[in-house]
């Protein structure tokens, strides 16, 4: 049991396969010393700047972090209801602009912004899912793109400057503390980091114990085959609207975190392009476990160091993304999971 | 707001002629899309290829000879796409083939920028268009009437193509019903290469166009990629007719909605999307479901 890898989900076929394989399997029961040691870790990990203590490591780890959150919601929609969504900056950008609103015009307090940023981006996103999770596919990414480009497009119009900041964005100025970190603290990567590990590793947590709930099943079954599901009696509406609101959610903790971190919300997270980042994070890392995508989101993070000086570094991702449709659909999780398998013959 | 300013002859003119660029573009990503079930996410980046070619066409050997030559390279280009990922893809759901173009797009963006920079250049209009000519007593850029010329005869011809051919007949038969088409002895393959051709040609032929008309830059191809998109699912996916109407549909709204109120111009392309593909899948037109 040990030699299984943290975080795995049951067994899943490709998100995008043409003929999904049946997915559910028997839960595995984890052993107690197992959950221990993934708690310990995450408590352990939360101290990581007393070991590393370069700032720019620690910038891009933080940076990989948010990504992967993101990045972590879009595979939880791929993996559990097959969608894949083109305008994931549309909520993790909303959520930001939220709290970026709640904290200049309501002059609340970073905690009570926060939490109303997620609140109110989670009931937004269960009003946009109740509408469009019954598009297939193909227009549902359509719509979920339109949507982001609209958002980007409404903050950039000059009559909502004094709200949104217009073409410049919003710069923050922080009333109250965060959890005991003021706004010169959240600024810095090593007072920040334990905030971005943490949520990263709520979020994984939350999309896998939902993963591998009776919800998770019967979202996996819906996305095998809708109509079935629905002959046999279950209600295959509520569940993907309930899988796109935690989404929604996950998305703009991404959002949320990124604000709190820069004290600047800009109509950039609202980009196409940073939607991209967090979908190329996810195709590459395979989105069939929760650790997938956060393992995509460093291996970008990384090829950002390396290469985004140059200017290679989209030229990578096009190849990147091409790659890993075409000869890897389950991502460099998916691939590692099943050379593992294949040397220890693991069922 | 004066409506005599609103409906001037200009404003249509200017309407007509976005309108017309973007008819080329989205019919060809609508023929591609009803031949092959591909929604193709790099065709903004071929029109930014083409409009790049299309600089230094016209550079070397004038706006004429780039009016030709570019839609022509474009063409192979499309038998590149056709056989070096269309066919070896074909198995693969619409998703797949979806992000494989988002990639492709990508490496494309990277070539341009490789090769012509990221500042934005500019095509000047042949010496013969460059002036301006009297629309019944107002001067008016004569570009933009060859533009919106343009525009409609290739329309023009598509629809003859299509709808008085053999070829096109098949084209619109596989377009409707893939499945039945094939048992009837068309040769999809052999179509599915001339359409997806024709399709990369027509975003060849628009960036041409586009060159003296908007600025030539990296991001044009992002930009009007996803504004053809709502002008292919508005018009209904597949039905080329519904693309064009939609393309004028669009033209004004965008025209006229900048006099009227710019935020409902921002907004109601998104908003048709919206109301088209949550009540009506098919579109304006007779178009497939996705």
């Amino acid at each position: 049991m040990s030699a299984v890898p943290p975080m795995v989900v049951a067994p899943a076929a490709a998100p995008t396969a043409q003929a999904p394989r049946a997915t559910a399997s028997p839960r595995r029961r984890w052993p107690l010393g197992a959950l221990l040691a993934v708690a310990v870790l995450i408590v352990l990990g939360a101290f990581l700047p007393a070991l590393l203590k370069s700032p720019f490591y620690l910038g891009m780890l933080i940076n990989a972090a948010i990504l992967g959150i993101a990045a972590v919601a879009l595979g939880f929609l791929a993996h559990q209801c097959g969608l894949v969504m083109f305008g994931v900056a549309g909520f993790s950008g909303g959520g930001a602009y939220l709290f970026a609103i709640a904290v200049m015009q309501f002059r609340w307090n970073v905690l009570g912004a926060a939490a109303f940023a997620l609140l109110a981006a989670s009931v937004l996103s269960a009003l946009v899912g109740a509408l469009i999770v019954r598009a297939r596919p193909l227009p549902f990414a359509m719509l979920t793109l339109a949507l982001a480009q609209m958002l980007n497009s409404v903050v950039k119009i000059t009559q909502y400057r004094d709200v949104t900041g217009g073409d410049d964005g919003l710069p923050l100025n922080f009333a109250g503390s965060f959890f005991g970190l003021t706004q010169a603290q959240l600024a810095r990567p090593e007072s920040f980091w334990p905030v971005a590990w943490l949520a990263l590793c709520g979020v994984m947590l939350l999309a896998w114990i939902i993963g591998r709930s009776r919800t998770g099943q019967v979202l996996r079954a819906i996305r095998a085959n809708e109509e079935r599901m629905r002959f046999s009696g279950f209600d295959t509406y509520w569940p993907r609207v309930f899988a796109f609101t935690v989404t929604g959610f996950i998305a703009s903790v991404a959002g949320v975190l990124t604000a709190l971190h820069s004290a600047f919300a800009s109509p950039e997270l609202l980009d196409f392009v940073t939607g991209g980042n967090a979908l190329v994070a996810m195709l590459v890392g395979g989105a069939g476990t929760v650790a997938g995508p956060v393992l995509g989101a460093v291996l970008y993070v990384i090829g950002q160091d390396q290469f985004g000086a140059s200017g290679h570094l989209e030229l990578l991702t096009g190849i990147g993304v091409v790659v890993v449709i075409v000869a890897f659909p389950e991502g460099a999780m998916g691939f590692i999971r099943n050379t593992f398998r294949k040397w220890f013959k693991t069922p | 707001m004066d409506f005599s300013q609103l409906l001037s002859l200009p404003q249509l003119a200017n309407a007509l002629a976005l309108a017309s660029l973007l008819t080329i573009l989205s019919s060809g990503l609508a023929l591609i899309f009803g031949l092959r079930d591909v929604m193709n996410f790099g065709h903004g980046a071929l029109y930014m290829l083409g409009a790049y070619l299309a600089y230094s066409v016209s550079g070397a050997l004038g706006f004429w000879a780039a009016l030709v030559i570019v839609p022509l390279l474009l063409a192979v280009v499309g038998v590149v796409f056709e056989y070096g990922v269309l066919r070896p893809l074909r198995k693969r759901s619409h998703m797949d083939l979806a992000l494989v173009t988002v990639g492709i797009a990508l490496i494309v963006g990277q070539i341009v920028i490789k090769f012509w920079g990221t500042a934005p250049l500019s095509v000047s209009a042949p010496e013969s268009l460059a002036g301006s000519v009297s629309l019944f007593g107002q001067p008016y850029p004569a570009y933009r009437v060859f533009l919106i010329f343009v525009g409609f005869s290739t329309c023009a011809a598509l629809a003859v193509w299509l709808k008085w051919t053999r070829s096109g007949m098949h084209v619109r038969a596989v377009s409707s019903q893939p499945e039945v088409a094939r048992m009837m002895g068309v040769n999809t393959d052999r179509l599915g290469l001339l359409v997806v051709c024709l399709g990369t040609g027509f975003a060849g032929l628009a960036g041409v166009l586009a060159g003296p008309y908007l600025s030539v830059d990296p991001g044009m191809g992002a930009t009007i990629l996803i504004t053809c998109l709502i002008v292919v699912v508005v018009g209904g996916l597949g039905s080329i007719g519904g693309a064009i109407a939609a393309a004028v549909v669009y033209g004004f709204i965008q025209v006229i909605g900048t006099v009227l109120s710019p935020t409902l111009a921002v907004l109601a392309p998104y908003l048709l999307l919206f109301f088209v593909l949550l009540w009506r899948p098919q579109g304006f037109g007779r178009g497939r479901v996705a």
